[in-house]
């Protein structure tokens, strides 16, 4: 993990809220992987307002260019100010932060699960995962048409894939959570990555309760330090029958187990 | 002038051309007059990944208490205008494990700690403070978190009860022989009561502010934005706050002060340093600029060298009212 700067190579809006921004760096090229994510300062240099840097996955690595990207949906002022950066100027970030997602160890299916803005760490696993030559499936579900865009990175990876649309604008009407109880038995033997709001989580529990599959959950949770200093990004997770312990999302995450997340 | 009494003297040590940056509050000598805040550095080891944490004036650690304290219920965090709550609600995984892993780790890195300790009552903080006593010569101070609540007192921090403060500060110093900060909160009316008190008890030093007390409202929810409802405020935003509170007590000279509040950079050190604190801490800074700590000392060194100013100490308390 290093402070890092990157000359930013494009900012590209996919939508009115959905931005890629791609960033120069052979540092997180080399040492990043599937489950990380960066830190980076939303704000002008040393302008101290707002003051948090803000935690993105890595949504694609190009090795070969030495460029990464992220995807991110305009939220607040920060990923406002990312979204007005363009193409030549330096993005002051860190990286590369979390723990890696092990995909050797895994069933040879594996099944991807996003909520909105959750798709996008689930990318990388997809693309890892593909050029392992795992059969990998993604689920995602979206409220509106405004990530249609995301679809042909997706088609170029040449990944099996469903949408789900609250709308029905694009793809199928329904909630993604849904569609996977609808599918339960084609998705018997995967392995399964989600990533999402916390509802849509909740309900993927509850489906997986009582069955063998191991699904990993990428966690988000508001942060200070993102270096596992501050204790500031904990979830609760089961310790035992009854216990719990709190967990850094910085640092012993951003995946768990899912089976194990207590949600409040 | 400067004013050379048994509190307030340095050492000309002066090495050739470069100036000297080290101060002494009582009988802690340090390097540079630059200190990690407790709870914003763990006790070294992760920054170490940035910088060499070893050049710091001393690294405080997280404050310690006698068992593992799980903290508050998420979300702990909530950025506000050029600053942030935290309720972390002082998550430690005990003294012992302090001990027996953590020490270890930061003496390897060669890092100068200062243990941060507190206690829901007099009784942990002299438990606790025996077990550090364990450590004494591998440590260079103890720093007793007098803002953490009094539980036995209906839960109002023990800073506000300058008796408390006394008593505690007290036993902790005979317990350990070696040199014990108060830590105060900026939260009550009586810091310098409280201040006084700490010296009558023992105390070598003061360490001032703790985060002020705060909260933040979600108006979609109607919720409290911190899972612990009140929490404490850092960052830029405090630091005139923590300005005035260091000045309200370096200018009753009571005890040598390490100043922290929103402190950034060099130029807001110096601030500190002006209103007669011996040193400061940097805290939340850490957060966002990992190798803050060293910057503030480059830039501390290149002014002095500029201004050729020869020791650091010429500096402190030179504020002109
Ligand atoms: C591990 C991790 C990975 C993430 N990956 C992505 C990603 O790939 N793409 C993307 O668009 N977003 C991602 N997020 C969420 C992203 O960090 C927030 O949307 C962003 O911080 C919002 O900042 P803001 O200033 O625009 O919003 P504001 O709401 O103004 O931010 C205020 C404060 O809340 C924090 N905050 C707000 N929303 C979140 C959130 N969901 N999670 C954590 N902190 C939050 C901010 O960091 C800031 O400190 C991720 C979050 C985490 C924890
Ligand atoms: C996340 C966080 C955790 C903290 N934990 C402690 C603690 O355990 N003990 C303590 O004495 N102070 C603690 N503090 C207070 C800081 O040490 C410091 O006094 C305060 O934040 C003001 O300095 P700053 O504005 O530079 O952060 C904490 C502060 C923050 C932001
Ligand atoms: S953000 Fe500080 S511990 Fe995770």
């Amino acid at each position: 993990m290093e402070l890092l700067s990157g000359e930013i190579l494009s900012n590209e809006k996919y939508s009115d809220n959905l931005y890629r921004m791609e960033i120069f760096s052979p540092y997180i090229c080399k040492n990043a992987t599937a489950g990380q994510f960066i830190n980076v300062k939303c704000s002008p240099e040393s302008v101290l307002d707002p003051l948090l840097r803000r935690p993105f996955g890595i949504f694609d690595i190009e090795e070969k260019f030495n460029v990464f990207s992220i995807l991110y949906r305009v939220k607040g002022r920060g990923t406002k100010f990312l979204s007005e950066l363009k193409r030549g100027d330096i993005l002051d970030f860190a990286g590369p932060m979390g723990n890696e997602i092990d995909l050797n160890g895994n069933e040879n299916n594996i099944l991807l699960i996003g909520g909105g803005i959750g798709i996008a760490p689930l990318y990388l696993i997809a693309k890892l995962a593909g050029g392992m030559k795992k059969n990998v499936f993604f689920a995602a579900g979206f409220k509106d048409n405004s990530y249609l865009r995301w679809e042909k990175d997706l088609i170029e990876l040449k990944i099996n894939h469903a949408v789900l649309t609250e709308d029905g604008s694009w793809g199928e009407k329904g909630l993604v959570s849904d569609y996977v109880w609808n599918n339960i038995r084609s998705f018997k033997n995967f392995d399964i990555y989600c990533c999402g709001p916390r509802d849509m989580l909740k309900t993927l529990q509850n489906i997986y309760k009582d069955r063998n599959n191991k699904v990993t959950a990428l966690l988000d949770e508001r942060m200070a330090c993102g270096v596992g200093v501050c204790s500031g990004c904990v979830v609760k997770l089961r310790k035992g029958k009854r216990g719990f312990s709190y967990k850094k999302v910085c640092k012993d995450g951003p995946a768990f187990n899912l089976g194990e997340v207590i949600f409040d | 002038m400067i004013e050379q009494n048994s509190l307030f003297s340095y050492e000309t040590d002066t090495i050739g051309n470069e100036s000297s940056l080290s101060v002494r509050l009582g009988r802690i000598k340090l390097d540079n007059p630059v200190i990690a805040c407790s709870g914003t550095f763990a006790y070294g080891v992760e920054y170490s990944q940035f910088y060499n944490t070893a050049i710091l004036g001393a690294v405080t650690t997280k404050s310690y208490s006698l068992k593992p304290i799980k903290g508050n219920p998420p979300p702990r965090i909530c950025e506000t205008a050029s600053g942030m709550l935290n309720s972390i609600g002082l998550q430690n995984d005990g003294i012992d494990m302090f001990i027996k892993k953590h020490l270890r780790k930061a003496e390897k890195l060669g890092i100068k700690i200062i243990l941060s300790i507190f206690g829901q009552d007099l009784e942990e903080f002299r438990k606790v403070a025996s077990r550090a006593a364990d450590v004494k010569e591998r440590i260079i101070a103890v720093e007793l978190n007098l803002s953490c609540p009094n539980v036995k007192k209906g839960g109002m921090a023990f800073s506000a009860m300058p008796d408390e403060v006394e008593k505690i500060v007290s036993s902790t110093v005979s317990i350990l022989n070696i040199p014990v900060i108060a830590k105060l909160s900026p939260n009550y009316q009586n810091l310098v009561e409280a201040a006084m008190a700490a010296k009558k008890g023992g105390a070598e030093a003061l360490s001032v502010i703790n985060t002020v007390v705060g909260m933040a409202v979600d108006i979609e929810t109607f919720r409290p934005r911190l899972g612990n409802v009140l929490g404490g405020l850092s960052g830029p935003a405090v630091k005139p706050i923590a300005l005035a509170k260091v000045y309200s007590l370096t200018r009753e000279k009571i005890l040598p002060v390490i100043g922290m509040g929103g402190i950034f950079s060099w130029q807001d050190a110096l601030e500190f340093l002006l209103v007669g604190a011996s040193a400061v801490g940097v805290g939340t800074a850490n957060f966002i600029q990992y190798d803050v700590g060293k910057k503030i000392i480059e830039g501390l060194r290149n002014y002095l060298k500029e201004k050729k100013i020869y020791n650091i100490n010429e500096l402190i308390g030179r504020l002109r009212t």
